[in-house]
């Protein structure tokens, strides 16, 4: 049986051309997108006047609704629409021929490309991918002021308000704008490629989540210009306090909407993708462990992110419609909120966590040249964690005033989840186990990764056990563990994957040497601004405070200077990144000589991916076992690949 | 596995637990304690420790060892591949259950010290906590309701702590207790401590509350049972008398006033809120008698802010004050300072 691509023909002839004169204001793309936009605003606001008449209420202007429908909701739906994200579905609702064959809004001919609605999923991983970190760069210097501030005891840099938003800001645009969407982007460039498809399941789904996404990151930084302050109760924007506290608040709880709305779609999406357009021979045990995390991750992603959305829907109902979820004095229980908020928080950080799990499974097996030890057991751990994952929220909540019985209950499946956990890290250093170790710099990532975030998840069982937790709850404790693993786990896997498919996605291979010197830096200045921070937790320094007791001015003094040092390192991976992509050698298809699919077509590979959708025969990890296939390709391709000279 | 593979890898793991070992020993990682409970947390906490240190030992002696005897040769470009091992199922069996077990062991040890640390005997000292932005206030309720800011205990008898907040979370936490615990709008909240050691130590908040956040603080001291009841009994007969601006003072110290506003008669120096002894300028700035403008910024805050404060900081909460107390507290903040009339 011999299954063909899609017809696509479209890609060798020209893209339609420019429209020209009044067309240019109501084809998709920028210019309607900025008019759409304010028409919206204005449809919003004039929406919120007219039922302020209607009901009497004085004044018919009031910012509060106006800024929530008309610029947070209506606002970013005129420029989705403008852009042209609902294009095809609007013409298909309104009875227009749906233009089966057209491949015009996919793939990329030139940079402009990138900047409108495209449907490849390639293209939208390299337009997730540059967009993260557009926000890394906002929420890193976020942080860099957070130290500044920390240097010294006593107030320098900023006031409460400033610092208090700073920190917000921080983590939010961290967790919502770079880790979980960094992935997204990884794995939407890669998964497709790794299960033998042409794109996803959803291109059109596809690319509307990523326009999604910006949306709410350009929600977090307006935050900060709105006056009165932006946005200051911290990423988790506990109740009552975020109710009571600066309008910006108003800003997260519909940022976190845009960005929760864009990670559910692009779940469901991996989903169906994953279930249905594996090629021929490509069972659930033949697929790389990339795809299985990808596959968990979208799981949780689907189940849990509504109780996110739901919390702060319920907060920002409590502010602008007197709604008393969290109002103690009309009935309201406050710790609904936390309970709510956990369920899906929890679960979230290992919507940061397995994806680059499945990242590190399969550059360690293709650095190391063996088989990933243990296969099956790295894949049901996954499912493990995902199962526990959803039964221990309430550890976050030891010392919330929750019912003292819950505790118990909540330490124990906290404390299993190392043993899942433990077997992935026991699993990748079998697989280093008389292997042929290659230092190139995405292993170098992923042997920083193994070794730092087994002291995250150490420092992991120290919470997890509720008489320790009740003493370093809320302090610096957390923050260093917190950065243990999203640092030093979470960033160092996107480091360690944006560097191996680099190759890939550019076509060019990147600085060796500067990828180095990028990951010794960072190693060492993470490590300088972290760990002390244990210490200085344990020893009673609260987090989320702009001023403390001077006894821990030096520890604090030291770590900030490491931050510094930590920020600049970035510099070099900016350098190499940008300066590679121009001017780096060209990458031949298969740089590592690796066996899963996405290596076995060029770099970049064909706009839809495969000539033919190849037959998977095997594992995708049989390094070192004489004639192992994991699929057969087209075979004239095959030949081409391996004329290219290393 | 070769017997000399196992004892190089022995060597390592030696290497890495004596440089872990140091890490854990060297600095001090736990505050000086000072409670019954903050022990037994102590005691958790190194059980943990020296479990999470072997590990960690041996995770690094591994990939350690790994690295240095697995390397790739320099001129080898990806073309010869490691030995095909896709598993062992003793191994995977044994790092399955040697961690299950371990965990559980923390589980158990910790479970026992959150029952111990939970018990309260037979004649816990009460004492009712209010927490507000940004502030503490403490009450003796088997002691004619004696209140204060400054938290006094007498060593070695257990205090079983009710709070209450009135605006947002907050937590208590006393780092030389190792106890903490979230105070909730309309939940009580409860905690135990014992205190052992005589000392003064800080009361922290630890959980956001708002701009005052890094200043909620106040002090408790631990003295001996003899000083402690000296103290408790001259402190209640000074309170019961009263009236006037004596209880304008007392109502200024137990709403917790000062940890926000500068105001010399009481002594206070916060900085959060505007300083209370330019009342006078703010009233005329506003265009308002003085008591009257007192009387508002008390009830509705955000009536009139003073410039350079932000608005919606100050707690609304006061407004529910009895009448007689808020008149008390305008009248005590109006007074003119003693010796200019």
């Amino acid at each position: 049986m011999t299954h063909t691509a899609p017809a696509h023909d479209a890609h060798h002839a020209p893209a339609s051309p420019p429209p020209r004169g009044l067309r240019r204001l109501t084809a998709a793309g920028w210019i309607r997108a900025v008019w759409m936009a304010a028409l919206f605003f204005g449809l919003g606001a004039g929406l919120v006047c007219l039922l302020r008449w209607i009901a009497g209420w004085d004044p018919i202007w009031d910012w509060g609704p106006i800024t929530v429908v008309g610029f947070l909701t209506a606002m970013p739906l005129g420029f989705l629409s403008g852009i042209g994200a609902f294009d095809y579905w609007v013409y298909y609702a309104l009875g227009h021929p749906s233009r089966p064959e057209d491949h015009s809004g996919h793939g990329a001919r030139s940079w402009k490309d990138y900047f409108r609605v495209n449907t490849d999923h390639k293209v939208i991983g390299v337009q997730y991918l540059t967009t993260v970190f557009v926000f890394f760069v906002i929420g890193g210097l976020l942080a860099m002021l957070v130290r500044a501030e920390l240097a010294r005891p006593g107030l320098q840099v900023t006031d409460a308000q400033g610092y208090n938003g700073f920190f917000t800001v921080h983590a939010t645009l961290m967790i919502f704008l770079f880790i979980i969407p960094a992935f997204a982007g990884l794995a939407n460039y890669v998964v497709p490629l790794m299960l033998g498809a042409p794109d996803m399941a959803f291109p059109r789904l596809n690319a509307l989540s990523f326009w999604l996404l910006p949306i709410g990151g350009l929600i977090f930084v307006a935050a900060f210009f709105v006056p009165g302050g932006g946005p200051n109760s911290g990423w988790t924007c506990y109740a009552p306090l975020c109710e009571h506290n600066t309008f910006g608040n108003i800003f997260f709880n519909m940022g976190v909407q845009w960005a929760g709305a864009s990670s559910i779609m692009t779940a469901l999406n991996f989903l169906v993708t994953i279930i249905t357009m594996r090629a021929p021979g490509m069972t659930f045990w033949r697929m790389p462990l990339l795809v299985w995390a990808n596959f968990t991750t979208s799981l949780l992603v689907v189940l849990a992110t509504p109780f996110i959305a739901a919390s702060q829907f319920f907060v920002m109902f409590d502010r602008m419609m007197g709604m008393d979820f969290f109002n103690i004095y009309e009935g309201g229980y406050v710790l609904g909120y936390q309970h709510i908020f956990w369920f899906y928080s929890h679960p979230a950080v290992y919507i940061m966590m397995l994806p680059g799990f499945g990242i590190i499974s399969e550059v360690i097996a293709v650095m190391a040249r063996k088989p990933v030890f243990g296969y099956r057991l790295m894949a049901l751990s996954l499912l493990a964690i995902l199962v526990l994952g959803f039964s221990v929220w309430a550890h976050h909540m030891f010392v919330s005033g929750m019912a003292p019985y819950l505790r118990v209950p909540m330490m124990i499946t906290t404390l299993l989840i190392a043993v899942p956990t433990g077997i992935k890290i026991f699993s990748w250093l079998a697989t280093l186990w008389e292997g042929r170790i290659h230092f190139t710099t995405p292993m170098l990532w992923a042997l920083g990764f193994l070794s730092m975030f087994v002291i995250g998840g150490l420092s992991g069982v120290f919470l997890g056990a509720v008489p320790i937790d009740i003493h370093v709850s809320d302090t610096y404790f957390i923050v260093a563990h917190i950065h243990y693993v999203l640092f030093g786990g979470a960033f160092f896997t996107i480091m360690a994957g944006v560097y191996y498919w680099f190759p890939k996605m550019t076509g060019r291979m990147y600085d060796e040497r500067l990828g180095r010197l990028h990951f010794w830096t960072t190693f060492v200045a993470f490590n300088a601004t972290f760990f002390p921070m244990h210490l200085i937790g344990t020893q009673g320094m609260p987090r989320r405070v702009s001023d403390y007791a001077p006894e821990f001015a030096n520890w604090n003094l030291f770590i900030s200077i490491s931050s510094f040092v930590l920020g600049a390192s970035i510099l070099i991976f900016f350098y190499n990144m940008i300066h590679s992509w121009r001017h780096g050698p060209l990458a031949p298809g298969n740089p590592w000589r690796a066996l899963t699919l996405e290596w076995q077509v060029t770099s970049p590979p064909p706009i839809f991916n495969f000539d033919e959708i190849p037959q998977v025969v095997g594992s995708p990890y049989e390094y070192g076992v004489p004639g192992a296939r994991h699929a057969l390709l087209n075979g004239a391709r095959q030949h081409e690949l391996e004329e290219v000279p290393r | 596995m070769r017997r000399g593979v196992v004892w190089q890898l022995l060597l390592f793991t030696a290497i890495a637990a004596v440089i872990t070992a140091v890490m854990a020993l060297y600095p001090h990682w736990l505050p000086a304690t000072a409670s019954e409970q903050a022990d037994r947390i102590g005691n958790v906490f190194w059980f943990t420790t020296i479990i999470c240190a072997g590990i960690f030992a041996i995770v690094a002696a591994v990939l350690a060892y790994s690295l240095l005897k697995f390397r790739a040769p320099r001129d080898d470009n990806f073309e010869t591949d490691g030995a095909p091992i896709h598993g062992h199922t003793g191994l995977e069996i044994a790092w399955t259950a040697v961690p299950f077990v371990l965990v559980t062991a923390i589980g158990i040890y910790s479970a026992i010290v959150l029952a111990q640390n939970d018990k309260v005997g037979n004649n816990p000292l009460r004492i009712n906590v209010t927490a507000q932005q940004f502030a503490w206030s403490f009450k003796y309720p088997q002691h004619q309701d004696f209140a204060t800011t400054t938290l006094r205990l007498p060593l070695g008898r257990t205090v079983r702590f009710h709070f209450a907040a009135l605006d947002v979370l907050h937590s208590f936490w006393v780092p030389e207790f190792s106890q903490k615990q979230d105070t909730v709008p309309g939940i009580d909240t409860y905690l135990t401590v014992t205190p052992n050691k005589v000392g003064t130590f800080p009361i922290v908040c630890t959980e956001l509350c708002g701009l005052g956040h890094a200043l909620m603080r106040s002090t408790v001291v631990v003295m001996k049972q003899q000083a402690w009841q000296k103290w408790i009994s001259s402190s209640t007969k000074q309170a019961g008398g009263g009236g006037g601006a004596g209880a304008g003072k007392a109502i200024f110290t137990e709403q917790g006033c000062g940890s926000c506003h500068t105001f010399k008669p009481a002594g206070a120096n916060g900085k959060i809120g505007p300083d209370l002894d330019k009342l006078p300028e703010y009233a005329k700035a506003a265009g308002k008698p003085l008591d009257e403008f007192v009387h508002e910024s008390i009830v509705d805050p955000d009536a009139y802010v003073e410039k350079g404060f932000p608005p919606n900081v100050m707690p609304k909460t006061y407004e529910s004050l009895p009448d007689e107390q808020l008149d008390a507290l305008v009248g005590y903040l109006t007074k003119p300072p003693e010796g200019t009339s």
